[in-house]
């Protein structure tokens, strides 16, 4: 890439040809707000936050306006902050934010930035138009789109990134809202429970059925893991509340699933904190299960082996090996089934 | 209920990638028998093409003349733009209302007719007008209503358009010796239906002449040299735009921008109706110009009967090998086909229109990139509005000279005018860019309707604005419109006399941008509601004298933050009606205050 040389509020920097000035200034650690844009899916350029100004006239959107050698670009100044202001209070006024009753609460891009530039309450005379709410349909998503900025992203995220295309926004100007296919409740659409949208929603419009009542945002801890379902190896941020509590989990971007997740990755952890859950072996005796030790499972498993073996041959042994397991463990169930008790009866669940 | 059968049928005739769906679903929806999008029937639409259904959802969503409720045969389409508010569009719709019993959204009882409201058809100088399924009926009164509405109970409903001869293309052209026209000599000569006319009297000559005697670049030149600058109301040279077309054999394309939207406009309908096979030739020069082999004319869904006879024009131009591969023997091939519009005005937008042609909600794109860098299906496009277009062939044929000798020093040539409004004569007259508001009211207008006294003008369309008496004498051409603050946009000039409103003509305006708003980008989307509500304030006489500056800041956030030139218009038509009429305005702060138009029946019109 071609490197160009311009500067920000007065600072050289470097960027590469074809970069945005939103991409150079957030990688030199300049602070310019933004709504709509989102590094993981396309250039959308309509919520007109990361205005700055360029070469001392014009003002340009930061997200979709290429950087260009000797440019001068200034990030914010009074009649930026006045802009920005006004644009935070047309969304204030379009949508209904209370954030005390709202999943993002504390978590929400449109709080910060209504914070940062000190958006007094105003009681609005504007009308507002009911969108949807639906907070039932769907097992995974919840719905409540009077917090929708119709920023894009959850579009992008499902036609860009899962590739399943279930949102779009229909409608037009100020009656403009989300469909999910053709006008369908979202748990009755083609949604796959990926979650992408809803990782990448700025707001509390699109939230998971499993944060709400388990903790406040801002109490939640996070710790990243792989993902114990399978090969892709997915790396995942578990957030936890102050119990202990996994409650939601987010595509973690250094992971080979550069931030995505499949249903399982997303949901699929309650069971770890489940009481059903086997924590040690259990030896049937008497036809009742009682806890036993690794050694004493182990031993037992073992020689019920070598005495099928020498009865019935070792054909008569078979191994289902999972996809849960890592390729070391799975070559090592091969291994003890050929070279140990002698048989090619090895097979895969290959799905989950 | 429509056959998997029937829906098979159409998209195997238009074909099933995406950039096909307004025709899919114009099709499907002309041969519902009440004009409906029934959702199981985009259901299968989805099926059949592997269009995402959200997808087609936020299509049929986007573009008004679609609907997903069952309508009836026949859509009476009643017009509320500027030029039909200011003859009395909501008369009309209380005339329908009186003659069929319904309100928009509504059927008869008998499920024959189906009322809306809808926006400017493009036949302004015949306001008031309605547009049943595809037929335009104009100059209306309640008399006139009764009789069309009756004629149509004994009909079966068809989708071409056959409207009332006072709508035809070539009656909306004002009769008068003065003008000096370049672009509508041919207009009432020349056989609109036949090719050979169209050469008879000199056409496809500059064609001809390009490819034999010019390179590419000196068509480029030529243009350039001529000073045309774009009649779409940006005015930006053509010329030069066409230059910025990349080199190189990629796939390039010609686009021309007929969508007509800008309300008061009729110019570029009333040359596609009369003299297609100019626009097809300004198109092909364009072609050979830039390396473009492909052009598609953006032509708006309401205008069937243009729609009609420019493919008729395109067929004939292919048979008489005027389109098509190696045209006179030479290695420049072209061929042009139509797109169609669903009822949006910001396709008229250029990258809208090219989001609008790709199947695609029509969302103008941010920029850069520009057409000519990335436009239709991301490769280089040329757009430009039919009267550029149609313009080019006079120039390459006599000369960037010739062209120059009329029309001011910035501004050379014609320019279409379209006066409308309260006028002793309407109609669309050519005239030498620079011709005054004075000279187009009282010459060939004849003067204010009924001897009554001007009050104002809006010149330039709903993106343009108000003019006062002071403003009469001022040269409309692009250069000194926009240095005395104003514009001449796509050449509408829309009278109005003391009755007019200026609270309810703005009203109306703003109601049309909130309409019209694509809703992608905030200060737009919300800013026109704001705007909507707070006017609506002042005709209901609940405003208070701070929503003045309101309205002003709104509508400049909107024209510093808004993404395309929809969001950044209400400016204009606001600070140049506050100019004037701000003591009007106040007026309507007082609850008691009395106007004819702003009655309480309103309401119901700007919801
Ligand atoms: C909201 C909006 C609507 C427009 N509608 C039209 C239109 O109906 N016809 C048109 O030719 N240009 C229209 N334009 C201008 C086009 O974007 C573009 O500038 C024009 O087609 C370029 O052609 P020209 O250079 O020949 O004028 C519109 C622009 C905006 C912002
Ligand atoms: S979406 Fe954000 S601003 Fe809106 S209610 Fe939720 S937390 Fe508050
Ligand atoms: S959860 Fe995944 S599949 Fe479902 S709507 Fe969101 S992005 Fe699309
Ligand atoms: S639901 Fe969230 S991501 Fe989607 S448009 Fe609304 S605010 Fe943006
Ligand atoms: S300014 Fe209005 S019409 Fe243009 S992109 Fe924004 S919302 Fe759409």
């Amino acid at each position: 890439m071609q490197e160009i040389k311009f500067t920000i509020n007065g600072k050289d920097v470097t960027g590469g040809k074809g970069q945005t000035i939103l991409e150079i200034a957030l990688k030199n650690g300049f602070d310019i707000p933004y709504l709509c844009y989102h590094p993981k899916i396309s250039k959308t350029g309509a919520c007109r936050m990361c205005i700055v100004r360029v070469n001392e006239v014009m003002l340009k959107t930061a997200c979709t306006e290429p950087a260009m050698e000797g440019m001068k670009v200034i990030t914010e100044d009074e009649e930026i902050i006045k802009i920005r202001k006004g644009i935070l209070e047309l969304l204030l006024a379009e949508g209904d934010h209370n954030c005390l009753y709202c999943d993002a609460n504390g978590a929400c891009e449109l709080q910060t930035l209504v914070h940062r530039y000190n958006i007094d309450q105003v009681a609005y005379e504007y009308p507002k138009r009911n969108r949807e709410i639906d907070y039932e349909s769907s097992e995974g998503l919840k719905r409540n789109e009077n917090r929708c900025i119709l920023c894009g992203r959850c579009v992008k995220a499902c036609g860009e990134i899962q590739l399943s295309n279930v949102w779009s926004f229909t409608d037009r100007g100020g009656h403009t809202h989300l469909t999910s296919g053709l006008y369908e409740k979202i748990g009755d659409s083609s949604c796959v429970k990926c979650g992408a949208c809803v990782q990448l929603c700025p707001t509390g419009s699109l939230s998971f059925q499993t944060v709400l009542g388990r903790g406040e945002n801002w109490e939640l801890t996070k710790e990243s893991s792989i993902c114990i379902y399978c090969g892709v190896g997915c790396k995942i941020d578990y957030y936890k509340n102050k119990e202990g509590l996994l409650v939601k989990t987010i595509g973690h971007d250094d992971g080979p699933n550069r931030g995505h997740l499949c249903v399982k990755g997303r949901f699929g952890f309650d069971f770890i904190q489940n009481g059903k859950r086997l924590s040690k072996p259990l030896i049937k005796r008497n036809g009742v299960f009682e806890e036993a030790s690794w050694d004493e499972a182990l031993d037992l498993v073992a020689s019920k082996f070598i005495e099928i073996k020498d009865k019935y041959g070792p054909d008569s042994i078979a191994a289902l090996s999972s996809a849960k397991c890592t390729n070391e463990e799975n070559y090592l169930m091969q291994k003890i089934m050929r070279a140990v008790i002698g048989t090619n009866n090895v097979d895969h669940c290959a799905r989950l | 209920m429509l056959t998997t059968e029937d829906i098979k049928g159409v998209i195997e005739k238009r074909g099933s990638s995406k950039e096909h769906l307004m025709f899919i679903l114009r099709d499907l929806e002309n041969i519902s028998g009440n004009n409906q999008l029934e959702i199981d029937v985009l259901e299968k639409v989805a099926e059949i093409t592997k269009i995402p259904k959200s997808t087609i959802a936020g299509f049929v969503g986007f573009y008004t003349m679609f609907k997903t409720n069952p309508r009836a045969p026949f859509i009476i389409r009643v017009c509320k733009s500027g030029p039909c508010h200011v003859m009395g569009a909501r008369t009309i719709f209380d005339a329908v209302e009186r003659n069929l019993g319904i309100k928009p959204g509504e059927a008869t009882p008998d499920g024959l007719f189906y009322l809306e409201q809808c926006e400017c058809l493009g036949v302004c100088s015949v306001a008031p007008a309605m547009m049943i399924n595809y037929d335009i009926h104009g100059n209306l009164t309640e008399k006139k209503i009764k009789q069309i509405l009756e004629s149509y109970k004994s009909q079966k409903a068809i989708f071409g358009e056959k409207c009332g001869p006072e709508v035809e293309g070539k009656a909306c052209v004002i009769d008068d010796d003065r003008q000096t026209k370049r672009l509508l000599v041919m207009v009432g000569k020349v056989d609109p239906l036949s090719i050979d006319s169209y050469i008879k009297n000199g056409g496809y000559a500059a064609i001809r002449k390009a490819i034999r005697e010019y390179s590419s670049d000196d068509v480029i030149n030529i243009v350039k040299d001529s000073g045309l600058s774009g009649r779409g109301g940006a005015g930006f040279p053509a010329g030069l735009k066409w230059s910025f077309m990349p080199k190189g054999d990629m796939q390039k394309y010609v686009i021309c921008n007929a969508d007509e939207g800008e309300p008061g406009t009729f110019k570029d309908r009333v040359l596609m109706e009369e003299n297609p096979h100019l626009i097809i030739e300004g198109m092909l020069l364009c072609g050979y110009a830039t390396g473009a082999t492909v052009g598609y004319i953006y032509v708006r869904g309401e205008f069937r009967r243009a729609i009609e006879r420019l493919q008729r024009a395109i067929d004939q131009a292919r048979e008489s090998r005027m389109l098509g591969k190696h045209l006179s023997g030479s290695t420049f091939s072209f061929d042009i086909f139509i797109k169609e519009g669903g009822g949006a005005y910001v396709c008229g937008e250029e990258s809208s229109l090219m989001n609008s042609m790709e199947g695609k909600r029509g969302f103008p794109r941010f920029r850069p990139p520009f057409p000519a860098g990335a436009g239709f299906m991301g490769m280089p496009s040329n757009v430009n509005n039919v009267e550029t277009y149609a313009s080019v062939p006079m120039i390459i044929e006599h000369g960037a000279t010739w062209y120059k000798s009329l029309g001011t020093e910035k501004c050379s040539g014609t320019k279409l005018y379209c006066l409308s409004g309260k006028l002793n004569r309407t109609g669309l007259v050519e005239l030498p860019m620079g011709t005054t508001l004075r000279e187009l009211i009282d010459i060939y207008g004849k003067g204010i309707k009924d001897g009554k006294t001007f009050k104002f003008a809006q010149v330039g369309g709903s993106a343009g604005g108000v003019f006062g008496e002071d403003l009469l004498d001022l040269p409309l051409d692009i250069d000194q419109t926009i240095k005395a603050g104003v514009t001449l946009g796509s050449g509408v000039v829309l009278a109005c006399d003391k009755d007019t409103c200026a609270v309810d003509f703005l009203l109306n305006i703003i109601s049309f941008f909130a309409h019209e708003s694509c809703g992608q980008c905030v200060p737009c989307r919300v800013g026109t509601s704001q705007l909507h509500f707070l006017a609506k304030k002042f005709a209901m006489r609940t405003a208070v004298e701070k929503d003045i500056d309101s309205m002003i800041e709104k509508a400049q956030l909107m024209k510093q933050a808004s993404l395309c030139a929809l969001g950044q218009s209400p400016i204009l038509p606001i600070t140049t009606t506050l100019k004037y009429f701000r003591e009007e305005f106040l007026n309507h702060c007082n609850t008691r205050y009395s106007c004819p138009e702003c009655d309480m029946t309103l309401e119901r019109f700007y919801r």
